[in-house]
């Protein structure tokens, strides 16, 4: 507990010092704000210059589907931002000796891990449900049509938070297995990308975490059995990558 | 306080420490000396519990080292070779994020936090970024989260490797004054001036080897015998070839016209030295005998003289 108060509280001043929260926020909210903006603007400033049959296109544009693009965009997007900025998570720590007075003063590795995971996990979902909020609200202002409601928009939050849990916990207990922090943030770049080609095949998808992603933006019926599988598999994963992450802190060499 | 049996430890095929052992008692100074990559940081590490090793056993106040680490770290205070910090901290958080993990009360660290800046002389800079330090400034700071919580065994890499003259002294002070409150220290230093003056026993290790580990006492008398400095009025270079040749003569250390013979019988030498010194063909500027200090011995265990 002394170790996860210590840690969670470096976290905090090593973010704002380090402008984390800065990138992490424009990481996913700048994106709830510019896409409807988008949307809504570019066919009218390419009006003139479109075929016709394009300009219908971007005008079919209605609430749920304007919310659809924010959620690939947010995928897309801000999966690269928060693998880059936080794949030096536990690799940065100790392949630059920052654990050896920590460790020699009697530091707990599983405070360690668990102060970063939690402190994160909590930011990024804070991040994510401001992200969705504000965006259902400009959709309302510049879109018509759907069926969009504030209901429907926190239920896809809490399923995109559940899967940024997960890949959270992935990129921590990659971060603790190499040295570099890079090769963590490109194997999670590549691991969220392919798994979602999954979303293709009815048989599998609900035992892969992205399907998450795929149920997030399934307006109208968000919340079904089917994500039972994904739900209980996502909270295993959690479990047994941080009970990893927490044992390989344990063994490594920190000097 | 500290007995260490057939301590082993291999980085690949490299074999960094190849079965050490030795003791070290409460509230004494341990000196530990060697060559660079002899092997001391890779031990501190592993006494600090912060690396593993491959063979052997550690105990530390009569307890396993690896079945009770977490419990022993806690009276452990470790000075490291290279000390890294997060440098976007102050040197006051840096100290209060210690304290937490050390579990401090947070009225007690903050009297403690201003004295432990005082004593390593930070109070000016401790609301600047550590990042900016230099590096003896760095050296300080490490001194005083090692010092942090008062621990019963100090582990001290080069303490004063990056420090100004005035801060060296201070430092041998310090481990003067710590002697007297009953806590163990083991230092590793290249100054063997320093070494002299404040440690109780000696170690020297060489390439993963402990060579020797005497009290300072001992050492002295073991080795006492004195040592022969000649200076001649040419470059002595037949002379020293010819004196080579005398089975009583072990060694002889050139510097230019200055020479120092290292001898196998004192008393035989003495008579003997100047007899042949005055046969030979090259006029004696100086002669003096002096008492070997420990870094004639240092340098005479590490050169593989093993006969002394
Ligand atoms: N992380 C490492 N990986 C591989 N080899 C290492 C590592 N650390 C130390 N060594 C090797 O182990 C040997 C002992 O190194 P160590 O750092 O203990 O020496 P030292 O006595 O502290 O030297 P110095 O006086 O230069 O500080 C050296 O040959 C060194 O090259
Ligand atoms: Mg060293």
């Amino acid at each position: 507990m002394r170790s996860f108060k210590a840690y969670f509280k470096k976290e905090i001043l090593e973010s704002v010092r380090g402008n984390k929260y800065l990138i992490l926020f424009v990481g996913t909210i700048f994106w709830a704000l510019l896409d409807p903006l988008v949307l809504k603007l570019l066919p009218l400033l390419l009006k003139n210059y479109l075929p016709a049959d394009l300009t219908v296109l971007f005008s079919t544009f209605n609430r749920d589907t304007a919310f659809q693009t924010f959620l690939k965009d947010l995928f897309q997007i801000g999966t690269i931002i928060i693998a880059l900025t936080l794949m030096g998570l536990l690799s940065n720590e100790v392949s630059l000796k920052k654990l050896v007075f920590p460790y020699s003063r009697g530091a707990n590795p599983a405070g360690v891990v668990l102060a970063k995971y939690i402190h994160y996990t909590v930011t990024i979902s804070l991040f994510i449900l401001i992200a969705f909020l504000t965006n259902y609200f400009y959709i309302n202002r510049l879109f018509t049509g759907g069926m969009l409601s504030i209901e429907i928009a926190l239920k896809s939050s809490l399923l995109y938070i559940l899967y940024y849990s997960v890949l959270l916990s992935i990129l921590l207990c990659l971060s603790s297995l190499f040295k570099r922090g890079l090769i963590a943030g490109i194997t999670v770049l590549v691991l969220g990308y392919t798994l979602s080609i999954f979303n293709q095949f009815k048989v599998v998808r609900a035992y892969l975490p992205n399907y998450l992603l795929f149920k997030a933006a399934d307006i109208g019926h968000i919340f079904d059995n089917s994500l039972i599988p994904t739900v209980i598999i996502s909270f295993c994963i959690i479990i047994l990558l941080i009970f990893f992450s927490i044992l390989r802190m344990k063994k490594i060499d920190v000097a | 306080m500290i007995k260490v049996v057939n301590l082993k430890k291999s980085y690949g095929r490299l074999e960094a420490l190849k079965s050490i052992s030795f003791e070290v008692e409460k509230g004494s100074v341990f000196g530990f000396i060697g060559r660079n990559g002899a092997g001391k940081t890779t031990t501190m590490n592993i006494l600090t519990g912060l690396i593993k090793f491959n063979g052997g056993k550690i105990f530390i106040k009569g307890k396993d080292f690896l079945k009770n680490k977490q419990e022993l770290v806690r009276s452990i205070g470790y000075l490291p070779e290279t000390p890294t910090f997060y440098n976007y901290m102050n040197t006051y958080e840096y100290l209060n994020f210690i304290a937490r993990i050390i579990g401090c009360n947070l009225k007690k660290t903050r009297k403690s936090v201003g004295k432990l800046l005082e004593m390593v002389k930070l109070t000016k800079q401790g609301k600047r970024r550590i990042g900016g330090y230099s590096r003896g400034m760095k050296q300080r700071l490490a001194l005083a989260v090692a010092f942090m919580n008062s621990p019963e065994i100090l582990f001290l890499d080069e303490p004063a490797s990056a420090l100004d003259p005035e801060g060296r002294v201070e430092m041998l002070e310090l481990i003067e004054g710590l002697k007297d409150d009953k806590i163990t220290i083991f230092l590793s230093t290249h100054i063997l001036n320093d070494a002299e003056r404040v440690c109780d026993k000696i170690c020297i290790i060489d390439e993963g080897k402990i060579l020797l580990t005497k009290n300072l006492s001992q050492l002295y008398e073991t080795y006492i015998q004195p040592i022969f400095d000649v200076e001649f009025e040419e470059d002595p270079e037949d002379e020293v070839n010819l004196l080579k040749k005398f089975s009583w003569i072990e060694s002889i250390k050139e510097n230019g016209r200055r020479i120092s013979i290292y001898v196998k019988d004192i008393d035989y030498a003495k008579k003997e030295i100047l007899k042949e010194l005055s046969k030979l063909d090259n006029n004696i500027t100086s002669y003096r005998t002096r008492k070997s200090t420990l870094e004639d011995i240092f340098i005479r265990m590490v050169s593989k003289n093993e006969i002394i």
